[in-house]
């Protein structure tokens, strides 16, 4: 590769490894931190407990809250409160938070309180940014899930409030922090397929549905919390639990929900956190029928600019058959071959598959050695001990703030030209829409007070 | 697909068959200011609830259409349309209508859509479109408002206000103020 790589320096990466290793490399638990680190204001020393509290426990706020137990029971971290909008959810959650954990419907309720470190957001889409900066604003420590915001006005936010806080804010695309894109971002860092000028994500389509009428809420469910920041609309079903992601409102399909990861590596391993593209054009498919109007079908092409290179997606473009695997591989079997990127270099070309909390790396970058001179990468000891790291040191997280932000703007651009139908001009040093008055304006939108940025 | 114009939007996106009626909705911006009046019939009256869909999104189509740059008389006529729907009877529609005016309004839209700030059921999305129109005659409807709204309402007001950059005095924000509620104990805990 000839451009300069703009992932974490070596001599970095060495020091981290350094003290990994020194603590036996036990990826999920916080002792690896220098002990000598003291507690810099507003951040906990190395060896304090982090007090932690979940905002959204259901599908992936679930999942995270039994990682957290887990770390719980190992004596890592209090977990000090749940919080859902859902009154079952809510219950569960309790259930298997334990009874130390108190309850809330509202999070501002839960960000209040000054014992808590640090806020998990595993809300719908259009809640991310708000709570986000909300939490920062009460001086939470934040783990979001992706896509980090819904609009280029929502991500700027965010990057603001967090900076001016100073809190630690991991963006959950946990690709980055998979065993095996470390050894695809080391594969390809080195130049093993030479100057890359084209990635070219693919994924299956974005479903069809939502054919239920309006009708009322559940008694459990608090539709006005739900909705938050959005519009006012009647209850269906068709937007809520899980199926959210597939309004643009709320969501916006796979590209949106899979993009903010596939691309989420793209970005890391071109070294190309902190820039933009300078062009984005797309075109698609709405679904014919029903409620949900995210794209079936759409390709995107974001064009950059020194370095020159396009990175396109591809929904469903042409998905490239997985590989032959025994299940022993650091990332074992490959669960979801449906999506993933062709990497395309003037040597020769690189396929993973997934992105996200599975991904997993074509053979050659597997067994790839490294030989003398060659350039090591960061290497995640976890997405959510990269995130403690964060919180504990100071050092940026893996998936920051800032970079979270972009590739969710990725999407976002993606979505807002196939609706417009029309070229965007991108100037990323302002993080603004050039030349395209009501694309401008898209790139924010009202919110329902007091649910508002 | 032929040549599209208004007789044939209009008959294409009652079609029964979805490929036709998705079609017709896909380009409907090319139809422009034209259809936007009828298509509103369809989305409020239309019986079968994907014909009326279609034409709610048409019309956001013709939005996203005419409000491409170098295209202002288009946008101009396609508000004015817009703008003459905040009359009708159905609620979601009148919000709806309310959420493509600031996407494509200017500074004429101001006037009508503050009219909407005392109705029950759209008045706070009257408030967001005039957050988000440009001009000065929006800015002053605000500040209008926030003398006169209901105590309740002035907070939202001084954030749109705020949004627009406008220095506004007292009204602190509400958004990190707890309101609701759970009535879930945690499990377990004697």
């Amino acid at each position: 590769m000839t451009r300069k790589h703009q992932g974490v320096p070596r001599r970095t990466f060495l020091q981290r490894a350094g003290s990994i290793a020194a603590a036996g490399a036990a990826l999920g638990a916080p002792q690896w931190i220098p002990s000598g680190a003291l507690a810099a204001a507003g951040r906990p020393g190395a060896n304090e407990k982090l007090t932690v509290g979940f905002i959204g426990v259901g599908g992936m706020g679930g999942g995270h809250l039994k990682g957290m137990v887990g770390r719980m029971k190992q004596g890592l971290v209090n977990i000090a409160a749940v919080c859902d909008i859902d009154d079952k959810r809510l219950e569960n959650a309790s259930r298997t938070a334990g009874p130390q954990a108190d309850c809330y419907r509202d999070y501002r309720e839960l960000l209040d309180r000054k014992d808590i470190d640090a806020v998990v957001i595993a809300t719908p889409d259009h809640w991310h940014a708000v709570q986000t900066v909300h939490a920062a604003e009460r001086g939470k420590h934040v783990y979001v899930e992706k896509p980090a915001c819904c609009t280029v006005e929502e991500g700027k936010a965010m990057i603001e409030a967090a900076h001016k806080a100073k809190i630690a804010v991991q963006v959950g695309s946990q690709g980055r922090s998979q065993p095996e894109a470390y050894l695809a971002h080391r594969y390809l860092v080195n130049g093993n397929i030479g100057k890359i000028s084209q990635v070219d994500c693919f994924h299956y389509p974005s479903p069809v549905g939502g054919f239920n009428p309006d009708g009322d809420a559940p008694p459990e469910l608090d539709w006005d919390l739900w909705l938050g920041p959005l519009r006012w609309r009647p209850f269906n079903r068709g937007y809520c639990h899980g199926v959210f992601r597939w309004l643009m409102e709320s969501g916006g399909g796979q590209i949106r929900d899979r993009g903010a990861h596939v691309m989420s590596c793209a970005m890391w391993w071109m070294g190309a956190d902190g820039t933009g593209p300078v062009e984005v054009e797309a075109t698609g498919e709405a679904p014919k029928r029903g409620l949900w109007d995210s794209a079936v079908t759409i390709s995107v092409k974001y064009t950059f600019k020194n370095p020159d290179w396009v990175l396109t997606w591809n929904q469903p473009g042409e998905p490239v058959p997985p590989e032959e695997r025994t299940g022993k591989e650091p990332g074992g079997a490959i669960s979801r071959p449906g999506y993933g990127a062709v990497y395309r270099g003037d040597k020769g070309t690189f396929v993973h598959w997934g992105g996200d909390g599975g991904t997993w790396a074509e053979r050659k970058a597997r067994e790839w050695q490294p030989g003398p001179g060659a350039v090591d990468v960061y290497r995640s000891p976890g997405h959510m001990e990269d995130w403690f790291e964060g919180i504990k040191t100071g050092k940026r997280t893996i998936m920051n703030v800032d970079a979270g932000v972009d590739v969710a703007i990725l999407t976002v651009l993606g979505n807002l030209a196939f609706r417009l139908g029309r070229k965007l001009r991108w100037d990323h040093s302002k993080r603004e829409i050039v030349g395209d008055e009501q694309a401008q304006r898209l790139a924010g939108r009202p919110q329902r007070y007091p649910y508002t940025l | 697909m032929d040549e599209l114009n208004l007789d044939t939007l209009l008959k294409l996106i009652q079609s029964a068959d979805d490929t036709e009626r998705a079609g017709a909705r896909d380009r409907a911006g090319i139809v422009g200011a034209a259809a936007v009046a009828p298509l509103a019939k369809l989305a409020v009256e239309a019986e079968n609830l994907e014909v009326a869909r279609a034409a709610n999104r048409a019309i956001q189509n013709i939005v996203y259409h005419a409000g491409r740059p170098g295209a202002a008389d288009e946008a101009k006529a396609v508000t004015a349309a817009l703008v003459g729907l905040l009359g009708t009877k159905h609620a979601q529609f009148r919000r709806d209508v309310l959420w493509m005016i600031w996407q494509i309004g200017g500074e004429d839209a101001a006037e009508p859509v503050a009219r909407l700030l005392d109705d029950a059921e759209v008045g706070d999305d009257a408030r967001m479109c005039l957050e988000r129109l440009p001009g000065a005659r929006a800015t002053e409807l605000l500040r209008a408002r926030l003398a006169s709204a209901p105590e309740a309402q002035r907070p939202a007001v001084a954030h749109s206000l705020r949004v627009r950059g406008v220095e506004v005095a007292g009204f602190p924000s509400q958004k990190l103020t707890p309101t609701k509620k759970t009535t879930v104990k945690p499990v377990g805990r004697a």
